[in-house]
Formats: structure tokens, sequence, C-alpha cells
């Protein structure tokens, strides 16, 4: 029974957290309906699905059919008319369903005060008289309470005495109550003198209970959303585990009675309901709407104005495929969703057939073959478990299992079945040894093979069964072949080359360094004593899949019980997931920590790169090599620093410094003779933090030759926008629709590659073009950022007063207006997006003034310059360990 | 409840339907392309029938009908076609309209695989059984080679012509020439050869080639092939075109079908997705579904045209029964609706059946319900696609039960993150060396859950053709463990575990020994994958032919073990147990009903059957595992089956 305050300051709203998608919002709501809140849920978990003979639906987490509430609210009247004032049993104990919930959406709180003791009395006696019959069932009684009103306290000593009589466990949920425990704390400040008071009561009123505790709303709302297991009871399956051929050699065979029980078994979320806004249909509209049954509580709903949901059932139509192989794609359909149905493409209506037109069948190939049973005959099989053999436990290959694992239990009535599994399951044990079993569950049904362990409780032995598909026990594949896909991959270890003979060093084989700080890394990474200390002080291992709760389905029952007591997400979004739920999804933070540094070692050493740049810049320098020493390029290599992990700092100081190929490019339009100068401040910045780059003149710089043929590819690797045709590339790309971010950030790419090549004035226009469309494009697609953070290093580019820049291009740009403009967050929000850029930096589309609050978008930029510096080093360095491999690199000429 | 439907749960999880719609989703075309030359045509004894005679050519068909047969089944829109070189057949073009060029014959253009077609190879290949001359007269063998440019060229004809522009599109190169074009004029052959394989690929062609090596007769993939076939047969990497990967030649002709077999899928990644090793340390990974359990076919819906069959496509839409209006996609909501309505206690008030309401009615403008997007959220908890490395923990962490579903094998990915295949190494290195697992935390699509794996480092082994990688074993999560029902039972004496010990031991695969070295197919799987052929060949299927080779080798285990259980049976019946231990389960089951077999037997035995009550019976039934439904002349029936069969 639920017992809820509504004096009149529960009505006091107050602003609740609750999460969106950037940071928290506030929302106000009364106490009153916060604390519902906690009710609604509570009574979630007990509705179930009834029998009846029309189920809407059904809530059956958890769902036991004795689980029973009422509701009982102080405060609204006193219909009882015998001392017991204001207290009004709202909801009379019985089944929770919809209507429960729905009568209390409509509870108000009122402008009276009613005695907290004097409810629990009646919520008592209501139960006790509803449950005289039932003797054995749980009884709980909840208070939900701001304790602002005054309590009588002359009876409590004889109420708790009933509440402890009667085996009742009462849950106080103090809303703002002060609450100060491990998991929790809280004070409330300002609290007034009598809700001090009154809470003070009910903690020591809970102390005198066996089963009472107190509260706060605030916890209770927080921990309603923990994860807790629904444990459910195996069914033992009843079958016969068979050693030896029972039929000839009944004296040198066994059958032994065995039960099966599910020892794993995939939990799933709960389906979701699909429903879908009933549009407003005048002629229904009036008689339909005031049959609602949820309408007599207590007349809240306006059925004019209300929005009606409905629940949308599945349903199946079959087509012919006829010749016309040109199916009707989804816009087709939508289309036609919204045509009456007697305009239904012709066509498509002659290809309908009934269901029950039908036959069954199987294709072969293009042949088809009709089987009306749906099967064949099937091979004959006898229900049972027969043991094939035994091999070594340690020749069975574990991530062969395939399926979920039972237990085999011996029969649990026959001790002589018992003892005889029990002597099997020592004997494995002993030998070490695993079985090979084939299972058939029914008589006729499919065998499936697999391996049974031996497994020994305190008190018990069984086995446990798991469904493989084929395992090499011996190096030879037994069973199934079916179910294995051999395919070849490339060896890891060894390295031909095209001579067939083997690569000692290679960029794919890690060196001993490489492996050294790896070796480390595993090391230290260990999760084995990092986890939280045991009753004697041990340290237990991090993550134990008993205490991992499935996300899925947790957070979807989280987000179906708040969707079935709010009554409008955006005012009220669902809470953030318990933390118990996100617990193992990042390693310890004492671990990382401690990891760190064989961690930062292992991650240079390594050197990754996100590898879309590599072959284009690997075609760049292909005619320009510079004799170097390998081992020495690994040095400066193993020392290049990964970005994003490199202080910033000094790459927002002058970003475009480190672009290497603009420089190039930059030299080529100013005259080759400024090169020299250009190129080594570059690389000495590039390597400055490198205490071994005495030798940096000798790094290989990318090409400078000056001749106008660029050698540049159609389309560079991994680029979905090429240089010859970027804007039909990317219209195409964009059609397409999956590749925006790609399409947006590569055509930002070509567009700046191209406006500082050498002759870019006749592709202006066509730049701008790309321009128009790319922003058009982000602005749609929510590439917001992009499309500012692109503009800023465009402008960077243009503008560089060094002797480069393409000065001439940003006239252009500019002369476009807003067309060309920064997206500013007015545009942004009238696009559904957002942007961080004002209105006014936006307008004044040249934008001359710095952009501080832009740096953050400036420093990604500008890494990844960085990345391409240091993969061309990287690829440098492979050049070197590898014999002069035959350049395949095709050239356009601009 | 049946034992299969368990499984059959309605899945929303796409997890699995993922898997399998990858797999069909894309046509596989593969054009055999076989020589004919003078020593693919000699006259050989086969290697496992004893006085029969084969050739190269033969046994190359003759894997040929296998890849189309389980193709035909498994993956029943692909296509194939077979092309003949070297020969001097002349090819009737008018006939099929499709040109080639001399000295190479269109056995069979490129098709959707059907039956009939498939019976129009297994003729020949009958009647070369019984005659080899058969294929050289059909075939007659080239005096020399005709250039491999214009074979290339023949393939890229064909499969222009024929083949679906989407499809993936393979060449099985079959050849036992080490050398085709040696001495003078082979340098332009060579360059021709070269030239005419690049347009093939640039057409979206792969070559695969299968090279026979005969004995004493080793195929050098170097004197010629490696210069020719582009870097990427070997490697499948186009960054490094300076690596070969080991050759590829087959050393005898009876691999030739294994080889196949290897490759009759395409390989195709399940999901390439960033692996973060730790903040800022990540690289790229490719998953590959290597094990599946293989299922029958279901079978699929057709419409009797008459004249033929026709298939039929379902359609599933979500309609508003009331109003008989289909819902768009994009206005679906998803969300919970309220239990059911307290229709007992309201029906006389409002006499309005439940079917006539909406759902949920809500304040004008506002809304209770999910939007697709962020149910797809709830599931993946705002996870981004990857593997998220938490930590490693011993080898022997990782129990046996802690298994619900197959492993992913997660291969690096060089094209995502240079380093990745340098950085996979070395971590699969360290990992072997320490004997650790990682505990990884996977979502391997947009719309999967996010699970805990064990990942299980597998050590290269080139020889057992063991590829180096990790398998992702999913952990189950707390909800998915259930306890164990049973906590006591009576256990066997030391004398008896020591008795089943010791035919256990002698039941133990020893090495080189005992089990059937060739891999067993499923039995109810091939039992009606021969039906359905038969089916669509129009022959009768006869079920004696069929041999399970998954049963127990009971002649074998009899004649090693035989004694040692007998032994062991008579310990077990004469065992007295300490005492009787019957472990009730479960509350609410009826009283327990003496089910003693001596008694039942002995009723049997006398006639008596019929006295006992049903409950009896069904106890009995119960206890021994049989189905106990049915009237009680049933149960009688079955109780007198059962102790018939277990005397």
């Amino acid at each position: 029974v639920f017992v809820v305050d509504l004096s009149p300051s529960m009505a006091k709203t107050r602003t609740v957290k609750v999460p969106s998608e950037d940071g928290t919002l506030t929302v106000e709501m009364a106490s009153l309906e916060w604390g519902l809140q906690y009710v609604k849920v509570k009574i979630q978990e007990m509705t179930r699905q009834t029998d009846h003979p029309h189920p809407i639906s059904s809530q059956i987490y958890n769902g036991r059919k004795t689980d029973q509430c009422g509701v009982v609210t102080q405060n609204i009247l006193n219909e009882r008319g015998d001392g017991y004032e204001h207290v009004y049993e709202y909801i009379p104990i019985a089944q929770p369903n919809s209507n429960t919930i729905a009568k209390l959406n409509a509870l108000r709180a009122t402008d009276m005060c009613g005695d907290p003791i004097d409810a629990l009395i009646v919520a008592i006696e209501t139960q006790h008289i509803y449950l005289s019959s039932k003797k054995t069932w749980t009884r709980k009684i909840v208070i939900l309470t701001d304790g602002e009103s005054p309590i009588e306290l002359d009876e409590w000593e004889n109420t708790a005495q009933a509440v402890n009589d009667r085996n009742i466990a009462l849950t106080i949920i103090g809303v703002d109550f002060d609450e100060d425990s491990d998991q929790f704390r809280y004070a409330q400040q300002d609290k007034s003198d009598i809700k001090r008071e009154n809470e003070r009561f009910y903690n020591m009123f809970a102390s005198k209970l066996t089963n009472g505790i107190v509260g706060t709303c605030e916890f209770a709302l927080q921990d309603i959303s923990r994860p807790d297991i629904k444990t459910t009871r195996s069914a033992l399956m009843g079958t016969t585990l068979r050693i030896g051929d029972v039929h000839n050699k009944p004296t040198e065979s066994m059958e032994i009675q065995v039960k099966l029980s599910k020892c794993t078994a995939i939990a799933r979320p709960k389906s979701w309901k699909r429903v879908v806004l009933r549009k407003k249909d005048k002629d229904k509209d009036g008689e339909e709407g005031s049959g609602e049954t949820e309408d007599d509580t207590e007349g809240q709903m306006d059925v004019d104005e209300g929005d009606t949901y409905v629940e949308l059932k599945k349903s199946s139509e079959y087509y012919r495929d006829s010749d016309k192989s040109g199916e009707d794609d989804d816009e087709e359909d939508q289309a036609r969703i919204k045509e009456e149905k007697t305009d239904y493409d012709d066509a498509r209506d002659n290809r309908r057939v009934e269901k029950e037109d039908l036959i069954k069948g199987f294709k072969y190939g293009s042949t088809y073959t009709p089987c009306p049973d749906g099967q064949f005959d099937r091979l004959e099989t006898k229900k049972g478990i027969d043991i094939c053999g035994f091999f070594k436990s340690r020749n069975f290959r574990r991530e062969l299992a395939m399926g979920e694992v039972q237990y085999i239990w011996a029969d649990p009535g026959s001790p002589r079945q018992q003892v005889a599994l029990s002597s099997i399951v020592q004997g494995m044990t002993q030998a070490k040894v695993v079985a090979i079993g084939r299972m058939v569950s029914r008589d006729g049904t499919d065998p499936k093979m697999g391996v049974l362990t031996p497994c020994g409780f305190e008190k018990v032995d069984c086995l446990l069964w798991v469904q493989v598909c084929v395992w090499q026990s011996d190096r030879r594949k037994v069973p199934f072949a079916d179910d294995v896909r051999k395919y070849t991959f490339p060896s890891l270890e060894t390295v031909y080359n095209k001579a067939g003979e083997e690569v000692i060093k290679h960029p794919y084989l890690p060196t001993e360094a490489q492996q050294d700080a790896m070796d480390k890394f595993v090391e230290v990474m260990d999760l084995t004593l990092a986890g939280e200390k045991d009753e004697n002080g041990d340290r237990q291992p991090w993550y134990d899949n008993r205490m991992s709760y499935n996300p899925a389905v947790h957070r979807i029952k989280q987000a179906m019980f708040h969707s079935a007591v709010i009554t409008d997400l955006t005012k009220n979004p669902l809470p953030a997931p318990h933390p118990e739920l996100t617990k193992y999804m990042r390693p310890p933070v004492k671990v990382v920590r401690r990891t760190a540094e064989a961690m930062n070692n292992c991650r240079n050493a390594m050197g990754v790169q996100k590898g879309t740049i590599v072959k284009a810049t690997r075609r760049r320098k292909d005619d320009h090599v510079l004799a170097k020493d390998a081992d020495d390029e690994m040095l400066l290599l193993d020392s290049a620093p990964v970005p994003g992990h490199r202080p910033n700092q000094s790459y927002t100081q002058s970003p475009h410094a480190s672009s290497p190929e603009k420089k190039r490019r930059l030299a080529q339009k100013s005259g080759s003779d400024t090169e020299d100068e250009d190129d080594h401040p570059l690389l000495g910045e590039v390597t400055a933090q490198d205490p071994e780059s005495a030798n940096v003149s000798a790094l290989p710089t990318p090409n400078r030759s000056a001749s106008p043929d660029l050698e540049i590819d159609e389309r560079e690797e991994g680029r979905i926008i090429g240089f010859s045709h970027p804007l039909d590339d990317w219209r195409k790309n964009i059609a397409e629709g999956d590749v925006v971010s790609k399409a947006v950030e590569d055509m930002g790419y070509v567009i700046r590659e191209i406006i500082n090549r050498p002759f870019a004035e006749r592709r202006h226009g066509e730049m701008i073009e790309c321009m128009r469309e790319m922003r058009e494009t982000c602005l749609r697609e929510d590439e917001i950022d992009e499309w500012n953070g692109f503009m800023m290093d465009l402008r960077e580019e243009c503008l560089e007063t060094d002797g480069g820049g393409n000065n001439a291009f940003w006239k252009e740009v500019c002369a476009d207006g807003r067309t060309l403009s920064l997206i500013s967050k007015t545009e942004a929000a009238n696009a559904g997006g957002k942007s961080r850029i004002s209105e006014s930096v936006a307008s004044e589309v040249g934008y001359k003034r710095p952009y501080v609050r832009l740096l953050l978008i400036r420093k990604f930029v500008t890494v990844r310059y960085n990345q391409v510096i240091h993969l061309k080093l990287k690829c440098i360095d492979a050049r070197y360990r590898i014999a002069s491999p035959p350049s395949r690199t095709r050239r356009v000429c601009m | 409840m049946a034992y299969e439907d368990w499984n059959e749960i309605e899945d929303e999880d796409k997890d699995e339907l993922q898997d399998i719609s990858w797999f069909e989703g894309k046509r596989d075309v593969i054009l055999f392309c076989v020589d004919c030359s003078e020593s693919m045509q000699e006259s050989r004894d086969d290697p496992v029938y004893e006085g029969v005679k084969t050739s190269n050519l033969l046994e190359a068909l003759n894997a040929a009908i296998h890849i189309q047969k389980r193709k035909a089944i498994v993956s029943p829109a692909d296509s194939v076609g077979i092309l003949l070189f070297n020969t001097t057949k002349g090819h009737d073009e008018s006939e099929s309209g499709l040109e080639t060029k001399p000295n190479t014959f269109l056995l069979q253009p490129i098709e959707t695989i059907n039956a009939p077609k498939i019976k129009e190879i297994i003729h020949i290949v009958e009647d070369a059984r019984s005659d080899l001359e058969y294929l050289r007269t059909q075939f007659p063998s080239l005096k020399g080679q005709a250039p491999l440019g214009d074979v290339f060229t023949s393939c890229n004809w064909v499969i222009r012509d024929c083949a679906s522009k989407t499809a993936i599109k393979r060449v099985f190169l079959i050849t036992d020439q080490d050398n085709p074009h040696p001495g003078e004029g082979g340098t332009q052959l060579r360059t021709s050869a070269r030239t005419t394989l690049v347009d093939l690929s640039q057409a979206g062609v792969t070559i695969e080639p299968f090279f026979i090596a005969s004995e004493g007769q080793p195929f050098d993939v170097l004197r010629f092939y490696s210069s020719v076939l582009p870097a990427d047969t070997f490697t499948e990497d186009e960054n490094n075109t300076s690596l070969l990967l080991q050759s590829i030649s087959i050393t005898r002709i009876e691999e030739l079908l294994e080889q196949m077999r290897v490759k009759e899928v395409p390989k195709r990644s399940l999901f390439s997705i960033p692996f973060h090793l730790a903040e800022g340390f990540t690289i790229g990974v490719k998953g590959y579904g290597l094990i599946t359990e293989q299922k029958k076919g279901s079978y699929q819906l057709f419409y009797d045209a008459g004249d033929h069959l026709e298939p039929v496509s379902v359609r599933t839409t979500y309609i508003d029964e009331e109003r008989q209006a289909v819902a768009a996609k994009s206005e679906v909501l998803y969300g919970t609706v309220l239990g059911d309505f307290a229709i007992k206690g309201n029906k006389e008030d409002e006499g309005v059946e439940p079917d006539e309401l909406g759902t949920r009615m809500v304040e004008y403008g506002e809304c209770p319900f999910y939007t697709a997007d962020e149910v797809r959220a709830f599931r993946t908890l705002g996870l981004e696609i990857g593997i998220q490395l938490l930590g490693f923990k011993d080898y022997s962490e990782l129990l046996f039960e802690d298994n619900i579903k197959h492993s992913t094998f997660i291969y690096p990915d060089e094209d995502a993150y240079s380093g990745s295949r340098c950085t996979f190494s070395a971590l699969l290195k360290s990992m072997v060396k320490r004997r650790k697992i990682g505990l990884v935390l996977t979502l391997f699509w947009q719309n999967s859950t996010p699970s805990f794996c064990a990942m299980v480092p597998q050590e290269e082994d080139l020889e057992e053709n063991e590829p180096g990688g990790f398998h992702l074993i999913p952990l189950p999560f707390a909800d998915d463990i259930r306890s164990a029902p049973i906590e006591e039972a009576a256990r066997a004496s030391n004398q008896l575990a020591e008795a089943a010990e010791s035919w256990i031991t002698k039941l133990s695969l020893k090495k080189e020994s005992g089990y059937p070295v060739d891999s067993n197919p499923n039995p109810a799987l091939a039992y009606h994958n021969l039906q359905l052929e038969a089916a669509a060949f129009r022959e009768e299927f006869n079920p004696g032919t069929f041999e399970d080779l998954t049963l127990p080798n009971y002649r074998a285990m009899h004649k090693r073990a035989g004694i040692l259980l007998q032994t062991w049976r008579d310990l077990v019946d004469s065992d007295k147990p300490p005492s009787m231990i019957a472990v009730t389960i479960g509350s609410k089951r009826k009283m327990e009903i003496g089910v003693d077999e001596t008694e039942i037997r002995s009723m049997y035995e006398s006639g008596k059957l019929s006295k006992l009550v049903v409950e009896q019976l069904k106890a009995f039934l119960r206890h021994k595992g049989e189905n106990v439904s049915g009237k009680k002349s049933d149960l009688v029936e079955r109780v007198a089956k059962w102790l018939d069969d277990h005397p």
C-alpha cells in the first residue's frame, strides 16, 4: 500500500535536473509529481499481463500475479468520518493496471493537511482486511511525504507495534530529507523547523520497527533504476545419456536418466510497442473520445484537445516477384501510403497474392523445388545424448563453443543414476578429458554435436554441455564442417617480398623495442588484482560477469518504465543510466593511472596513424629520394609524437607553418629560390622536441621539384572527392547520402589543395560553386562545425602574408556574401543545428577579426597537418626498408 | 515446452541477422577457367579408388560440380560459368552469341546456378569416368600454349556479357603449367598477359589461382605467375606491392577441392571497426565470422502460376487496425502501453471494448514515446562502434561455462590505421607469451547490443593454416547466468570412479588414432540437402544410402572398452548408495508418485499395466524423459514400448 502525502506543500515546484544531449537541463515539477514517479515505477514493476481476452499490452517485468497494491492518500477528504480526517482510500487494493497509473497522474495536492499516522493506520487496516485470508503474503507499505505537515505523535507507539505485529515492511520516502550514507549524501538548506522535527520523528519511528527504513526521495528515484536480476528457475528437461550400444550390447553399455537445465541463457531486452499518433478524424471524434477509460480520472483530460496514440499491429502482405526486377523502394512506398487505398498501383495490386494460395518450397540455384510440408523427411534420430569419445581437455579450443551452456544432472529421484553419473564425472576429471557428445533433444530432431565437460559442485557432480562446431583435437577436424568458414589470411609473422624471399625488417613486423614496449603494456594493464577487496582483504580480479549487467536490457527497461509514468518526454526526459550499468565500460581508473607510462611508451613506439593519407604522401615523394639510414629514420619515428598527445600550443601559434605540401606550393608560386629558407624552419620545428635530431638537415624533404606537372592523382587514396571533377564527385556522394561527413572533409581538403596550386585562378569559379554546395549541405546535414573549421582554415591559407596565399580567391569568397559566410548560431538553429559563431561574426563575411573563441576548432585542424608530416616520415621509413619498389604512380597533368 | 523452441526467440537483436544478410547481400560470380593442355588430360591413378583412372582436368571439372552443388543450396543466387582453354575445340558463336578468343571454349556461360546445368557437367564427368578418352575427344588439347593474355581477355568478355555489375566477380584459374611462355617471344606474351589481367581487375574481377603441382614437378610461382598476377592475389594488401604471401600452389590434385572450398565463399569481413587499446591509442581491425552454425535454409513461399512457380516476397507493414491505415515508417514511435485496461471493473460503467480505444491519450502536444533513434541509443548506451580494451586477465579465468554464443575472429586492418598490423602482432605475441586473455567491450554494429568479450589470442601456425589473430568470445552478463537448480546428489565411491576412469581413458583419442580424418558434414543438413538435390534433379532419393557419420563408432568402442564398461556397469548396479538422496525440485509439483521400475515392469510382464492410474503412468514416462501426452491407452503403449526397449 502506498500512502501519499497531499499537503499543500507537496505542490511546491522544484527544479529537477535531467540529462539532455549537452549537459543537463532543468525541469520544473511539483514535489508531488516528482515523488509519485517512484510510486509509479514501483507499480510498473508489479503490473503484468492478465489472462484477459483482449490483452492490449503488458508490462511483464518481474510480473507475478501475486503483486497487488493499493494507494491511500492523505488529505483529500474524510470519508471514513471516524477520526481519521483527511485520509482517503484513493485506489483500493487490487492488481495494478493502466488505470492505476492514470489515476495517480490525476492526483494533485490539496489545501488540507492530514495526519500521516492516521493515514498509516488506515493503510494497515485496509491491508489487513484485504489480506485476512492470505497470511503468507508479503506486506509492504510505502509512505511518500515531504514532512512539512504536523504529525500527531500520540499514537505512534501503538502504530509501530501494529506494523511489527503484522510483519509489515515500511518504507518512508521523504522528499528532501537529509541523507548521509555511503551511497548518497543530501542535506537541504533552509529546512523548516517542522520538517526537521518530522524527519527526526520518522527516523526514530523507523528505528523502532523490525523492518522500517527512511530514505530520501532523490536516492530512491535513482535506486529504482538500479539493475536487478530476474532470477529464472530453469525447467529440468528429462533425457537419456547413453554410453555404448544399448541395443546390441546391453551388458556393456549404460543408459543414465538425466535432466538438462540451462546454465546460461541470453536475456534480451523487452520489445517495444510501436505506436503512431492518430490523426484527428472529424467524423469519429466525438462519440469515441468520450468513451475513453481514462476519461473518468477526475476529468483531467480534455478529449477534444488530447492526442491519441494507437498501437500498431504487424501485418504481412505477399507479392509475386514478377519478371519486373525493379522493386519498389522505400520512397515509392511512402508515396503510396499517402494515397488512398483505391489508388494503389495497379501492377502492384495484381501481384498481390493471398497467403492461402501459396506453397512452400526451396530454391536450388535458380531451380524451384516445391516441398509442401516446408521440410523434407527428417533424419531418423533417437532422443538422448550419445557419448562418442573423449579427448584431452587442454585440446579443447574455447572459441569453438557456439551456444548457450547447459547442465546435465543425474535424475534427482534415483540414487543409482546419480552414482553412475558421478563416477563418470569423477573419472573424466581424473583423466583430464572432455567428452564428445551427440545430442538429440526430441525424437526426430536434428542432432547437435557438442562437448561435455565434468563439473563438480560442493555436494553434487554434473556435466556441462555446449554445442560446438568443429574443433581440432590432435589437429584434426571433427564434427560439423559446415559451421566453420576457412578463410585465408596473410601471415602476421612472416613477410615475403616479390622475389619470394622472407623480409626480416618491415613496418609490419614489430621490432624488438616495439615488442618490449608492448610486453610492458600487457604486463601492467593486468586486471587480476585490480578489483575490490573481499572479506579477507584480498584483492579480487576486476570484472566479474555475475556483476555485469546487460546495459541494453536494463537501460531499455528503465526507458520503458519512464515512458510509462510520465506524459511528455520533452518536459521530463529519461534520467541517466544507473552507475551500476556503466561501471565496467572503462578500464578501472587505478589501472589506467598505473599504465600511463607503459601505455605512452607503447603508443609512441607503435606510432599508429589513422591511415587515409598514407598513399597520397608516399606518391608525392616517390621520385625524390635522399639516402638515409633506416635506423636514424626509426629513431625519428620513435620519438615523433602522436597527434593529440603532444602539447598543442606550439601549433596553434603557427599552425600553417607545419604543412609541408602547402609550403612547397607556396614556394613554387613565389619562385623556387625561397624554398630552402621556407623548409628549414619547418623541419626544425617538427623535430625540435627530439634531442637526437642532430642531423636534421638530412631529413628527406617533401618533393620540391618545381615542375608544373604536379603528380596529383585524380583522387587520392582514401578520398572520395577527386581533384579533377570535385563537384561531380561531391554530388554523387551526397546523393548516396551516408558519407556526408567524409565528403565534407574531403571536399574541404580538395578545395584547399586546388586553390593553393599554381594557376589556380582558372578554377576559382568552380571552387566557389563547390563551396556553395558544400555550405548548403553542411547546414542541412549538421556538419556546421566542419564548415566553420574549413572556412577558418581557408582564410588562414589564403591570407598568408609571407608571399604565399591566394588573396584573390579569398576576395572572391568574400564577395559572395552570406552564401559563403561562416554559419552563425541563428542560422544553425533555424536549420536545427548548433554553431558557436555569433551572428555578428558570421555576417562580416571577410571576418578580419581574430577568432579567439574558435581556437578549439583550429587546434583540431592543425593537428591534422601535423599528421601529414608524421606520416611522411613513416612512409619514407617504410620505403627504405624495402628494396626499392617500382613506382606505380599515375600522374595527371594539371 | 519443446526444447527447440528455446532458441527460437523472436530476435529484435540484429546481431545474428546482420551476419547472414551480409553474406547473402552480394552475389558471387565464379568463372572456372580450366587448362585443357596435354598434361592436364594425362591419365593417372585415382588417389582414392584403386584401379580407377582420372586426370587433372576431370578432377577440376569434378571440383566445379561440387562447388556448384554447394552453392545451389547455400547461396542459390550465385552464378557460375566454365571456360576451358588450351583446347582446339571451336566455339560456335552463333549459338550463344558470346565471343571468345581462339583456343578457348566456353563450356558453360555464366548463369545463375540451376539443376539442369549441373546435370550437364555431371553427364560429361560420368562419361569421362567410364572412358577417360572422352574428354580428349570432346576437348582436344592444343599443341603448345594459348597466349595467356587471350585467356584473360576471354574471361573478361564472358564476365562482361553475363555477370551482373554489382556482383563479386572471380575467376578460378586452374592450371598445371608454371611457365606457359618460355623462350623466345615469352617476354611479350608475358607483358600482354599482365596488361590483360590489369584490364580484368579494372573490370572488378579478382583472380584466384589454383596451381597444380604433380609429383616430381613442383609448381614454381616465381617462374611466371608472380610477375603477372597482381600483387594482391598473394597478399590482399594493395599498399605493399612488394610483398608476396606464401606460395599458393597445390601439391596434389586431391587438394583442389579442399582449396576451392576455402575460397568457395568470397572472404568478407563482417565489420571494420576501431580497436581502442587505450586513450589515443587506436588501431583498425576487421571482424570475420569464422564460426557460425550452418542451418538448413528455411523454406520460401511460392505462388503456383500454373505452369511454373513464382517466388513470393513478404512485406511487413504496421497498421492501425481499427482504421486500416498503414503507418509510415518515419511516423512510428516506440514506447510502452499501459498494461491492461481495467476491463473487469469498468466494463459495465463504460460499455466500451478496449479495441475501440486508442492506446494512450495525453494532452495536446505531449508525447510519451521515443523515436527510433532514441530507442537505438538505449540499446547501445550511446557507445560508439568499436572495441575497447579494458585490461588483461589470465587465460585460466575464462571458464567453460562462460559462453552464450559463437565467437568472432579479428584481424588487423592496415588500411584504416597504418601501424595496425605491427601493433596487433606485438600484442598477440605478448599475450601468447604471458598466457593472457584480454577483456574488451565491444559494439560491432550500430544496432547491436554492447557486450563484454574475452579476447583469446590464436598463435599463427602456417603449417596448419591457422591464421594469427584474436577470437572474441562474448561473455554472459549477470542477466544470462542461471544458477544450478540441484545442490545435492549421491556421489560415486572412489572405486567406482576409478572403474569409470579406466574405460574413459580407453575411449580417449590418442594422437594419430580413432576419429575419421575427414570432417563430418552435419548429418541432418546433409540429409536435407541430398533430398533437395534429388528433388531438383527429379531423381528418387534413397534414404538407405545415407550414412550418418556422427553416430558413435560402437564397434570400436566395444572392442576397446567393452569389458571395462561391463565391469563398471556391474559395479554401479551393486553399489549401495550411502543413503537415498532424493531432491525435490520446484515447490509446486504435485505429490510424488511412486515410479518404481521393477514394480511397473512386473505389472507389465503380468499384463496389468492398465491397472495403473494415469498419473502413475505419466510419472513413470516423465521420469524416463518420454512424452506424457495422449490418452491412457497411448500412455500404456508407450510404457510398454519403453520397457521393451530397455530390457
